[in-house]
């Protein structure tokens, strides 16, 4: 019984994990089981997820993209002075992305052309996309001038976020994109084994560069919808971001070493941090030993599934 | 002639893995300046007994005598305490590290936490000149030849005082003449007074290199008994069961004279070194071998063909298609191609067994919603029960499965493709008599279908037991081609190894050869 039972545990550990928090949390916090507790928990991880789940897609491919912080802050630095300029929302949401796009492209070309390891090149990037953040917005803060700006995330559809259904959306199609068509497979292949990849008829290089600029348009979402939570965003070189992205895609059970992976795995893993987090706060545990906490749960969560990724079934 | 007093010996070891017994009753005695070969088919046990010597697996029944006494180990690592040593197939040296710092790793001398580096490359120095095995004690391991670092390995192995060193398919890497460099270095290991175990699938390798071979099937000892009163065919007989005629199913007819030519190359040339002037045909229907010494070009030829490997000079033409050198368009014009390691270039080892099968034509499951997956799906299993893949679900993944099932995982792959040309470069490397004849049908049925199939060999007989049309490839040129009845060991092996070194017979030593001609 245990032994049949066991390869679903391993397969889909974090799923069960992350349900019986929730249920842990139902059962032992007041307020933790409330509409206005769920969207705002919802709300929170709407960034965080959009920039993730194609943050996934990059690891499964065998890349590290750390660069998702700085394309989250500067972003919406240029987004929004596209809006204070010309009053368009729709033209700095999207200017926004693309923003995220061209620093992903070039991400890939470096790491697929020149041959730089993805770590080192998305960090070198990093530090030059923060610097254009400090020079865009000659660094001050910069906020909306419009109603439309913040409407982006901010309108309510049936009793949600328009930034949560925005998060939703992107979940889908990077879900889609990896796990029902041919170019997800070529993810899997050009991650798991690049040289038979290539053999097999795989354009590697191609597929590598696709995801750092898929990864680099979703943080620059990502950051357009938190600064429209937020109506301003701020010039910093603060890397934290992609921290939490690489710890909800590592919770949940991608492989660093690329080839193996799902994007339901880093929603899990996102939302498992998310709930620990709010049930943190909803016990008034004080914020320094959260992060003590945090990290030591962190690094159970991948100590587990390294070990359960060692032992023959 | 002395006798060699047993250093090791096993006596009555039965070990059992879950449903598999993988040892049952094995007694064997390992001596002191002697090498003994080691033989038999994947899963018949060799890794096992080897494990169980050197206290990597503990034996359920009987014992391991050593020394006048019961040997009990519980480690690798006390294995090593007592000298003996296993040299794996992977190399487990520091590339970047110098050959002196990977020899004395763990044993270095030292002051404190302070290293003492010319103490410590004396010692390598007197190591090296006493075992009589060149290396250069400064360079960095990762600069030197396969052989040379397999060399580093065994000073390493010597520099613990070894008493025992299992050797688990040494040449499984090498190229010809060094492999023949390393036979000299395992007679030396010998005559320095360590046992050798030998353990190797090229079973002229063990013929030559070994005093004393024991042949091993299902777990038992089929023989021990002197190397120089064994054959190859004898080898094969113990290891399967069956004569060595067995092991080739008939070869489908020869095409007729005008059946279409699928494969026209004419004068290819790669980009630098490695091969020029390469013009052969295929016919439909026709399997032809590319045989020759490792590092004559052959492998480079193949993956040329299929667009993998730059090309300088010349054209290559698929049924009147000329190929534009991109492996895509090669797959669309109907290609195939096994790669010759199915690890580093052939599979992704934890994806499952139908997105490896699938992988190349994706495209012809590709719907406007994504996927269609359950038509991908029973395609995949379709082509894996063609070729006979053995596995749990097509769902399951490939490093789940044995390497002769993932090796047909590969021609399931190229099958699904119903290639016109099917290139397939060392496809029973590394795979166990049984499975060979499986991989030999799966290939003479692509070419009863019509299709073109170009074998790339290092072994001869596997050549001339298979194929219609043999060409030998030297020094990156094509030589000689012989076709039918003409096709024998030894003309081939004149061919493979150049003007002035003759024919060498059924036991000719084509990398001497090779390492002579001027």
């Amino acid at each position: 019984m245990m032994a049949q039972a066991l390869p679903a545990v391993r397969r889909y550990g974090i799923a069960f994990v992350t349900v019986a928090l929730f249920i842990f949390l139902a059962a032992t916090t007041n307020g933790f089981l409330s509409q206005a507790n769920f969207r705002n928990i919802l709300d929170q991880q709407s960034a965080l997820l959009i920039a993730a789940s194609f943050a996934t897609i990059t690891m499964i491919a065998g890349g590290f993209d750390i660069s998702a912080a700085s394309v989250f802050v500067v972003s919406p630095l240029f987004a929004l002075q596209v809006e204070n300029a010309t009053g368009d929302a729709a033209l700095a949401l999207v200017v926004g992305v693309a923003v995220g796009l061209v620093v992903g492209v070039a991400n890939g070309l470096v790491v697929t052309a020149l041959k730089v390891n993805s770590f080192i090149a998305t960090l070198a990037t990093s530090f030059m996309v923060f610097g254009a953040g400090f020079l865009i917005s000659d660094r001050s803060v910069l906020r909306a001038s419009t109603d439309a700006y913040p409407a982006i995330a901010r309108t309510r559809w049936w009793g949600i976020t328009t930034g949560a259904w925005i998060a939703a959306a992107v979940v889908a199609v990077a879900w889609v994109l990896l796990s029902r068509t041919r170019f997800g497979r070529h993810v899997y292949a050009a991650g798991g084994n690049a040289e038979a990849a290539r053999l097999a008829g795989v354009p590697v290089a191609r597929v590598k560069t696709i995801t750092f600029a898929l990864a680099g348009a979703a943080a620059g979402l990502a950051g357009v919808v938190s600064s429209s939570r937020s109506l301003s965003a701020l010039p910093s070189d603060d890397f934290s971001f992609v921290f939490g992205v690489i710890a909800a895609v590592v919770v949940g059970g991608t492989s660093i070493a690329g080839g193996e992976g799902a994007v339901w795995r880093t929603v899990a893993g996102a939302f498992f941090i998310a709930l620990m987090v709010n049930g943190f706060n909803l016990h008034q545990v004080d914020p320094i030993w959260q992060r003590v906490i945090q990290g030591a749960v962190i690094l159970a969560a991948v100590s587990i599934d390294s070990w359960t990724q060692r032992r023959p079934t | 002639m002395n006798h060699a007093e047993a250093l090791v010996s096993v006596r009555n070891v039965s070990k059992r893995f879950g449903a598999t017994q993988a040892l049952e009753d094995v007694s064997v005695d390992f001596e002191a300046g002697r090498v003994h070969g080691l033989v038999g088919e994947n899963g018949a046990g060799k890794s096992t007994l080897c494990g169980v010597v050197l206290g990597a697996h503990a034996p359920d029944a009987g014992a391991v005598w050593m020394d006048g006494s019961t040997l009990r180990l519980d480690s690798p690592a006390a294995g090593a305490d007592r000298g003996l040593v296993g040299v794996a197939q992977e190399l487990s040296l520091l590339p970047a590290m110098s050959v002196v710092d990977n020899i004395v790793l763990g044993t270095e001398e030292h002051w404190g936490p302070f290293v003492k580096d010319r103490a410590n490359r004396r010692r390598v120095a007197a190591l090296v000149a006493e075992h009589g095995l060149e290396v250069s004690l400064d360079a960095r391991v990762g600069s030197q030849s396969v052989a040379d670092q397999q060399k580093v390995e065994i000073l390493r192995a010597l520099g613990r005082r070894s008493r025992l060193v299992v050797l688990d398919e040494p040449t499984a890497r090498l190229a010809s003449h060094e492999a023949v460099e390393l036979r000299g270095t395992v007679r030396r290991l010998a005559e320095r007074g360590v046992a050798v175990v030998y353990v190797s699938h090229f079973l002229d390798e063990v013929l030559s290199v070994a005093d004393t071979v024991t042949v091993m099937r299902d777990g038992r000892i089929v023989r021990t008994g002197p190397a120089r009163l064994e054959s190859h065919a004898s080898l094969v007989e113990g290891m399967t069961g069956r004569q060595i005629g067995e092991v080739f199913p008939p070869k489908p007819p020869a095409p007729a004279d005008d059946a279409p030519v699928v494969l026209r190359v004419e004068g290819l040339g790669s980009a630098g070194a490695g091969f020029s002037d390469v013009s052969l045909q295929i016919r439909a229907g026709e399997i032809l071998g590319l045989a020759g010494l490792v590092g004559a070009g052959r492998s480079e030829v193949a993956h040329a063909v299929y667009g993998a490997h730059a090309t300088a000079a010349g054209s290559v033409e698929v049924c009147g298609h000329r190929l534009s050198g991109r492996v895509e368009d090669a797959l669309a014009k109907g290609v195939a191609l096994i790669p010759e390691s199915r690890r580093d270039q052939g599979l992704m080892a934890r994806r499952p067994v139908r997105d490896n099968t699938t992988l190349p034509h994706l495209g012809r499951f590709a719907g406007r919603l994504g996927m269609r997956t359950g038509e991908e799906q029973e395609a995949a299993s379709r082509a894996c029960d063609e070729v006979g893949v053995r596995a749990q679900s097509v769902l399951a993944p490939v490093a789940a499965l044995s390497g002769g099932n993932q090796q047909k995982v590969l021609f399931a792959r190229a099958v699904l493709g119903e290639p016109r040309l099917l290139i397939a470069d060392e496809p029973t490397r590394g795979v166990d008599v049984g499975s060979k004849r499986a991989i030999y049908e799966a290939l003479n049925r692509m070419a009863r279908s019509g299709c073109a199939v170009l074998l790339v060999s290092s072994e001869l007989e596997e050549v001339i037991g298979t194929c219609h049309r043999a060409l030998v490839m030297r020094r990156g040129r094509l030589v000689a081609e012989h076709a039918g009845s003409e096709m024998t060991e030894e003309r081939l092996l004149a061919d493979a190894f150049g003007p002035g070194n003759g024919a060498g017979g059924g036991r000719g030593d084509p990398a001497l050869a090779e390492g002579e001609s001027p």
